[in-house]
């Protein structure tokens, strides 16, 4: 009895004293958090990454959904959390960005975050109604009304680029929000209510796919889609700045040499055949960047947005 | 090519372990709808999750089992407790506790089992035949029509509250209050959100549902004593609990109720934004205005619960046409579906009949299956289920808001949300006291956010002269007279009332 009883304590001291002495990412499971709901693209991405991240790392990696207050909710409490590489999270990027730029209070600041890495990246393009007699961004800035746009919300990443980048082309718009979703903002432009939309062009390939829509610009640098061109070539390559970035980062101060191996197990996951075939099928156009590239990426949408601070307000 | 490929997935869903993901998506669903607070969404938002690892289909056979079953759990207790187990059932408690109060809860749990089934599939059939023509549909319903459609509800709010007109309207524009709360969906303005951050999103809708319905009652019930059908302390011993087949047969003798009530599911279903608790309502209400004898509901009408009970199935397939057209949500539950979906690794999109046409077609065999199945279960359970009304207040009470407060806690895990349920089911309480209808607040707070937002962007996209631009597309202009109609039948029907009556 008297030994059960110390048997019993031994394993629990060995239990509360294991994470100290373990050696990262031995002991209990990673908690990779999800700024929005289950079923949503960071959702999405999270659950195609976590078993390949798994397998790199030999952890349990376990999505958990904090949804609510545009994804801040979320990024809040991976910066609550300890700093041991056991919470990391997904952050929605530009949107969290531009929020700071126009000093909202995200409860949190991006320059604390530990940036891990940068796992895909979508571009824009501007579509049209397929048998639109719009054929090009001349003609869609000729009309000589103000464009109709269409967008989800005044907030929403891919609605602040259309503001901006219409605004660099000098063509005054009128950005109906409100739909429910990137479709509905699609189907809008199909119904013809509005003239055209903006949106990432892995969105816009199904329905240019199905003959619904047509594109007329790509906000690339290079040829995204073959016969369309690019802002780029139109003379606007600032436009091509804009995208939408899967960022994956953990609370401040995070140990390098963690860091570095989350880094490692990222970069593995994002060459997995599991992942890569995932994205072939979603559409997801992977692109991985290390800790010190994402890094930089981010500093530097911070000043890209900044000089616009004026135009979003 | 749509009967082909449905005959398809009736082979798959028979052969192997199809059936069993079906089955636990059912009694999942059932349980789920049982329970105030929770309902298909949260049971789908849990779900979500686990289907990670399934195959795409057995993951649809869950999903689909889910949302065909939770809508005829859900009527189950608000014919039993007066409490809508979700949102879609809140028009069932009209006709269906008075129904339990006489001692009748077999015959209403009978014809609420075979509505839901039948309406389950009408709304399935009607899909399977809208489908070729489903884009055109979608593209037919842009933000006039969505205004307009939310006006033809508020519209029949007016006209439901039957004699207490005044309440019905106060209620109501409490309900419209509450959904300005928030900030504004064109604009992303604040309002009335006295600086707290929770307020930001809106007053969100399952909380309030919870209090207002669950949590209010439960009140009731507690402060009455005693047990749902015993009415005072006394025991009621004489209760039959049998009638559950003249139930059924109650739908086909109704078959009028029973067709409208499944179109207009069916139609409400297809807009996103609207959603069954609308459906049922609507059903409900109209099948009110153009019963001969409209006194008779409230007091124990059979066709009072095949109506709602018919639409909330039925939504289910209407939901569906705008998810197979362009892979739009036409309700919580698609939404939550299409998530599922996309973890699959399926974009949805119009390409998805194309590429995806097995899942599809799995999850319309799925939800069939699932109607039909959770009321034949409901059916055998019927019997025990009834001697819910038997068990005392001390019981059921303590349980139920224990329950449905943990429910509105798991769906987003904040406890203002559990806060809300409190202060929603004090209100709903009063209104109780007060003699105030509690779903058209609730039906206001829906289609309140849906017609300001439409109205905004309809003045936008017809550059001011919202008018001339509905008066030009032709669903605009039916759903201006339906509106036109509703408004005034009941007020023309009067008139002709009193002047028979002075002419005899």
């Amino acid at each position: 009895m008297k030994h059960t009883i110390k048997a019993g304590v031994l394993l629990m001291a060995a239990a509360f004293a294991g994470p100290a002495l373990a050696d990262y990412p031995e002991d209990g499971s990673i908690t990779f958090v999800i700024p929005y709901s289950a079923g949503g693209g960071f959702d999405t991405i999270v659950r195609a990454f976590a078993p390949e991240v798994e397998k790199a790392l030999g952890a349990t990696v376990v999505p958990e959904n904090i949804s609510g207050a545009s994804g801040t909710r979320g990024g809040q409490s991976v910066a609550r959390a300890k700093a041991d590489g056991y919470t990391i999270g997904i952050y929605n990027v530009p949107g969290l960005n531009v929020a700071e730029t126009l000093d909202r209070d995200l409860g949190f600041s991006l320059k604390d975050v530990t940036w891990i890495a940068n796992l895909a990246e979508s571009k824009y393009a501007i579509a049209v109604k397929s048998d639109s007699p719009i054929q090009s961004v001349k003609d869609l800035c000729d009309l000589g009304r103000p464009i109709k746009l269409s967008d989800t919300g005044k907030d929403s990443t891919s609605s602040i680029a259309a503001v901006i980048a219409f605004n660099i082309m000098d063509c005054p718009i009128i950005n109906v929000t409100g739909y429910g979703g990137s479709n509905d903002t699609m189907i809008a432009v199909m119904r013809g209510e509005v003239d055209a939309t903006l949106k990432p062009i892995s969105s816009l390939k199904k329905y240019t796919d199905s003959g619904d829509l047509r594109l007329i610009a790509t906000m690339t640098e290079d040829t995204a889609v073959e016969g369309i061109p690019t802002t780029t070539e139109l003379g606007y390559p600032e436009l091509a700045k804009f995208g939408l970035n899967r960022v994956v980062g953990g609370p401040p101060n995070m140990p390098e040499d963690i860091v570095v191996k989350l880094t490692a197990a990222f970069k593995a996951a994002s060459e997995s055949a599991s992942v890569t075939e995932w994205a072939a099928g979603s559409g997801t156009e992977l692109l991985f960047m290390d800790s010190a590239a994402t890094k930089v990426m981010m500093d530097d949408l911070g000043t890209f947005y900044e000089q616009y601070k004026a135009m979003l307000q | 090519m749509g009967f082909d490929a449905l005959l398809n997935a009736l082979l798959e869903v028979a052969s192997g372990g199809g059936i069993l993901y079906l089955l636990a998506g059912v009694m999942f669903g059932l349980c789920f709808g049982v329970i105030p607070g929770l309902g298909g969404t949260t049971a789908l938002a849990l779900l979500i999750p686990v289907t990670f690892g399934m195959e795409s289909l057995d993951a649809m056979y869950l999903a689909g089992g889910v949302m065909g079953a939770t809508s005829f759990g859900g009527s189950i207790t608000a014919i039993l407790l007066n409490t809508p187990g979700t949102a879609p059932n809140a028009a069932t408690t009209f006709d269906g506790y008075p129904l339990a109060q006489q001692g009748k809860a077999g015959l209403a749990i009978g014809a609420s089992a075979c509505a839901s089934a039948m309406g389950g599939l009408i709304g399935l059939f009607t899909l399977i035949i809208f489908i070729p023509v489903a884009k055109e549909i979608v593209l037919s319903f842009g933000p006039a029509e969505f205004f307009l459609l939310t006006v033809l509800g508020l519209t029949a709010i007016a006209v439901s509250v039957r004699g207490k007109l005044l309440r019905g309207l106060i209620a109501g524009v409490i309900g419209l209050c509450f959904a300005f709360v928030g900030s504004d969906a064109i604009t992303g303005d604040l309002r009335f959100t006295g600086g707290i951050n929770y307020l930001w999103d809106g007053i969100p809708l399952v909380p309030t549902l919870t209090g207002m319905f669950a949590i209010s009652q439960m009140m009731e019930l507690a402060l009455k004593g005693g047990s749902v059908s015993g009415g005072g302390s006394e025991p009621a011993i004489k209760m039959k609990i049998s009638g559950v087949w003249q139930g059924v047969i109650s739908v086909f003798k109704n078959w009028d109720v029973l067709l409208r009530g499944s179109l207009i599911g069916t139609l409400i279903g297809a807009i996103p934004g609207l959603g069954g608790t609308v459906a049922s309502f609507l059903a409900y209400s109209s099948t009110v205005q153009t019963d001969k004898d409209p006194d008779s509901y409230g007091k124990g009408n059979i066709r009072g619960v095949i109506a709602p009970e018919s639409a909330n199935n039925a939504k289910d397939g209407g939901s569906l046409i705008p998810t197979v057209a362009f892979g739009i949500p036409g309700s919580a539950e698609t939404a939550l579906f299409l998530g599922i979906l996309v973890l699959h690794g399926i974009d949805p999109g119009p390409t998805m009949l194309l590429y995806n046409e097995r899942e599809i077609y799995g999850l319309i065999v799925a939800i069939t299956f699932a109607a039909v199945g959770a009321s034949l279960l409901g059916l055998i359970f019927s019997r025990f289920l009834v001697l819910i009304t038997r068990v005392d207040v001390g019981i059921v009470v303590p349980t139920v808001i224990a329950i449905s407060l943990t429910g509105v806690y798991v769906l987003d895990g904040r406890m203002a949300d559990v806060l809300l349920t409190v202060i929603m089911g004090l209100l709903g309480y009063l209104m109780i006291r007060f003699d105030y209808p509690r779903l058209t607040l609730v039906i206001a707070l829906v289609l309140g956010e849906t017609a300001e937002k439409s109205f905004h962007q309809l003045q936008l996209i017809s550059d001011g002269q919202a008018l001339q631009f509905m008066l030009a597309r032709p669903v605009s202009v039916i759903l201006i007279v339906a509106t036109i109609i509703t408004f005034f039948l009941p007020i023309a029907r009067k008139m002709l009332a009193s002047h028979r009556k002075k002419a005899a």
